[in-house]
């Protein structure tokens, strides 16, 4: 027996043996490739300790109702920024202003981020944002990465294909993904053609007093509109939408909105528009001013376009608009300046829902059709004249040349990718470095962590004729877009100045105070390294005495002028809980309901002694 | 005795005047500290009618200690000191224009003086503020004494402490004030 056992021990030893070295000696060129292949890959993106990336990427977050901030080409997330979802890690949602900025609403579906232009170009301003869920735009201010303005939109189903603005932030439009009954708040499907309209909106946004407001609407036809853009340079008094359902349908849009063979692109003159409503050729319709395009014709003119069309880019030169099949295999490139030609002769083909249809072949350039890539969905450009198109069905980023029409090459991305992004890639003047390609479906690529896998995104350098894959990643749902923006481009600030003006901000200790008026009870206090002070007066400074049913203010000034030292404030039991930058003044407004002694403490790691900042907040019961 | 200085002399006192002046508006005396998350380092920095740098967040910081707080009005000195100086410089200014010898080694002494009274003073800030700590204070520490220049550990803070652009421009004023000796001697 024992002879037995070392007799195959010997027999597996040398096959290991034989294994090893003739195995490891077949495979050993190759595998050695593919590890400096990596190697090379791993130090592309590296980041050292005390360096920082060269770009920020900006990522919608879907239907989480939130934005993320990723390095470049590190891809670290490096924040969150809460827009339309209450986020507890911030207290966004909690205190007075951000909870009357949500409106009640507890997500929205963030869509489309765009950062604010001057002259084509990134300005690092401010940055916009749709929720395709509530009908809400929203503006974060680049200076402390926060939300500065929400404005609900009247009239309007889902402003998909927005934000996008104009090449000097003129305007933000919000065109919108369903039409929805217009004279009247209810209207049988069966008159759909007759009683609904997508409405597009003109937003305008007031950088300083950092307030939005809606100019003006458009009611185009009962149209589902899915991407759009603003022209550049020559055509940046235009621009361009994708629709579907031009059908008209109204159930089963799978079948019935894909039936006819062509949809239409919206070309329309905002600038017109514009004109149009300072001489008064509106109506006001609900509180806005409205534009019937059909009654006031000469600004939008309709394109034909391959069935179904989804994503539509503007080259950087603003020459062409180019629009990608979703269903057919086929990019379009048009061109603006065989369109204003078209226009000038009136070289129509028909009308459409009273809109002039312009001669398909008048302003088509070409079509590009990469051999077996399926799926075109979105296009961004770099410097050099290249557009980089993502394939959905087929998994990959096609990179070609918008002049020519020429591919030049393509590079497999895991999985299914949607929109792809590279610095600067929507904007006159891109920075043909890196792309990032966000993708749908992430499969096995990562540890499981059960059913659902995490979206992820990859990361190409497109420095050189050929992509190079240099990373995948697991990312926050739903990367739905982003914007590449240079580090350079944005500068915030560190902690906010003393504002002396500021009525209920406290900075010095000795003015902390509680004030009783009738039902009401206000706050001035402070949080500050290692403790709160809400009356410095009283015998326990940190302690907030009030009776059941009273209103409870409390307005607590972090006094911590300190880079990163931030404080939070959390009330047990009461599901409040909100934060205080260095230096900030915020505001807390809850009704002290329920009887008894609730604890208060810092949420935000501030210091060795986070743990003892607490206090309480004692409501005596009703006699 | 009742020699003149020269105007050579008398030269170099009015520029040590005008010199001393310019002190006024500049550091004399600062300490940095340096801790694992303030790589950067804060300041403290004194000019003799203000304190400059990141006093509010050392002062944050030094309450887990039990150290008093920095403020201006903590240090009466900040009051009068430009007004001591001032009069330092019409002092020199009224040696220049008398150009007396005896007046000179007036001064030279009271710029000594001045000068040791200004060190003894830093130090009896230095020993009030390091010894003087707060017993209920979070953290305990034994009562130090920083140097008034080089390097100090307390807690988890290297501070380090030296004397500024002031201070240099005030060794060449007292130089400037010498020079009139080895002047006339050498006639
Ligand atoms: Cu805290």
């Amino acid at each position: 027996m024992k002879k037995l056992f070392s007799g195959a021990g010997g027999i597996l030893a040398g096959l290991l043996v034989a294994f090893v070295f003739f195995g490891s000696s077949s495979l050993g060129a190759e595998e050695q490739a593919l590890s400096s292949e990596n190697k090379s890959n791993a130090e592309a993106v590296y980041v050292p300790h005390g360096e920082h990336d060269e770009y920020y990427l900006i990522n919608s977050g879907g239907h989480s109702g939130q934005l993320f901030v990723y390095g470049v080409p590190s891809m670290r997330h490096i924040r969150t920024i809460p827009v339309f979802t209450p986020d507890p890690a911030t207290g966004y949602g909690f205190d007075k202003e951000s909870k009357e900025m949500l409106g009640g609403y507890t997500w929205g579906d963030l869509h489309h981020p765009a950062l604010s232009e001057t002259n084509g170009d990134y300005d690092g301003n401010f940055l916009f944002a749709t929720d395709v869920a509530n009908n809400r735009v929203a503006a974060i201010d680049l200076e402390d990465f926060h939300t500065v303005d929400i404005l609900e939109v009247p009239n309007i189903g889902g402003p998909h294909c927005a934000a996008f603005v104009t090449e000097n932030t003129e305007y933000i439009f919000l065109p919108t993904r369903f039409s929805l009954p217009f004279d009247t708040e209810y209207a049988s499907l069966d008159d759909y053609s007759e009683e609904f309209r997508g409405v597009m909106s003109a937003v305008t946004f007031d950088q300083e007093s950092k307030e939005f407001d809606v100019a003006y609407q458009v009611a185009l036809p009962p149209w589902s509109y899915d991407k759009a853009r603003a022209g550049k340079r020559d055509s940046s008094d235009w621009a361009v939408i994708s629709t579907y359902n031009t059908e008209e349908a109204t159930t089963n849009l799978e079948i019935n909105a894909s039936q006819a063979d062509r949809d239409y692109i919206v070309l329309f003159n905002w600038k017109n528009l514009e004109e149009r409503v300072a001489n008064g050729e509106y109506e006001e319709f609900n509180g806005e001013k409205m534009i019937y395009p059909e009654k006031h014709k000469g600004d939008i003119y309709l394109v034909p376009v391959a069935k179904s069309p989804h994503g539509i880019d503007v080259s950087p030169d603003g020459k062409y608009f180019i629009a990608s099949g979703k269903l057919a295999p086929a990019m379009t490139v048009f061109s603006f300046e065989k369109a204003f030609e078209a226009i000038e002769n009136e070289d129509f083909s028909g009308e459409r829902n009273g809109l002039p249809v312009l001669n398909y072949d008048s302003v088509m350039e070409r079509e590009v059709d990469p051999p077996g890539a399926l799926g075109p969905l979105h296009t961004q450009f770099d410097e050099r004249g290249n557009a980089y198109t993502t394939m959905f069905i087929s998994s990959e980023v096609v990179k070609w040349e918008y002049e020519t029409g020429e591919i030049i090459d393509r590079q497999d991305v895991y999985y299914s990718p949607g929109h792809l992004v590279t610095p600067h890639g929507d904007t006159a003047e891109p920075q043909g470095k890196y792309l990032v390609s966000l993708n749908k479906i992430a499969k096995d690529n990562f540890l499981s962590v059960g059913p659902s896998h995490p979206e992820s995104m990859d990361l190409l350098d497109i420095s050189g004729d050929e992509m190079r894959h240099l990373m995948s990643v697991p990312v926050n749902p739903e990367p739905h877009y982003g914007q590449m923006v240079h580090r350079d481009v944005i500068n915030p600030f560190h902690v906010y100045e003393m504002d002396e003006s500021n009525p209920y901000a406290v900075y010095d200790q000795k003015d902390t105070r509680i004030e009783r008026d009738g039902d009401n009870v206000t706050v001035y206090g402070i949080a500050m390294r290692s403790k709160f002070i809400f009356d410095a007066a009283s015998e326990r400074p940190d302690v907030i005495e009030v009776n059941e049913g009273d209103t409870v203010t409390m307005h607590i000034t972090n006094t911590d002028f300190d880079q990163d030292i931030v404080h939070g404030l959390g009330i047990m039991d009461y599901d409040l809980n909100f934060e205080q930058m260095p230096g900030q003044t915020k505001t807390l407004e809850f009704v002290a309901d329920k009887a008894g002694v609730f604890p208060i403490y810092c949420t935000n790691f501030c210091s060795a002694l986070h743990q003892e900042m607490t206090g309480y907040l004692m409501v005596k019961p009703k006699e | 005795m009742s020699k003149k200085l020269s105007f050579q002399s008398a030269a170099s006192l009015f520029i040590a005047a005008g010199l001393l002046l310019i002190t006024i508006f500049l550091p004399w005396w600062g300490m940095k500290f340096y801790a694992p998350q303030y790589q950067e380092g804060l300041n403290i920095i004194v000019y003799p009618y203000k304190l400059a740098g990141e006093i509010d967040i050392v002062n944050s910081l030094n309450h887990y200690i039990g150290m008093a707080q920095f403020s201006e009005e903590s240090f009466p000195e900040l009051q009068f000191l430009p007004w001591i100086i001032a009069g330092m410089a019409l002092l020199i200014v009224i040696t220049g224009l008398l150009r007396k010898m005896s007046l000179l080694y007036g001064l030279i002494g009271l710029f000594i003086i001045g000068g040791i009274l200004g060190i003894y003073d830093i130090r009896r800030w230095l020993v009030s503020f390091g010894t003087n700590l707060d017993p209920k204070a979070p953290i305990t520490v034994d009562p130090f004494v920083p140097p008034i220049i080089g390097e100090n550990t307390i807690a988890n803070f290297v501070t380090n402490s030296y004397f500024s652009y002031g201070s240099f421009l005030l060794l060449l004023v007292f130089l400037l004030i010498l020079f009139p000796l080895w002047k006339e001697r050498r006639q």
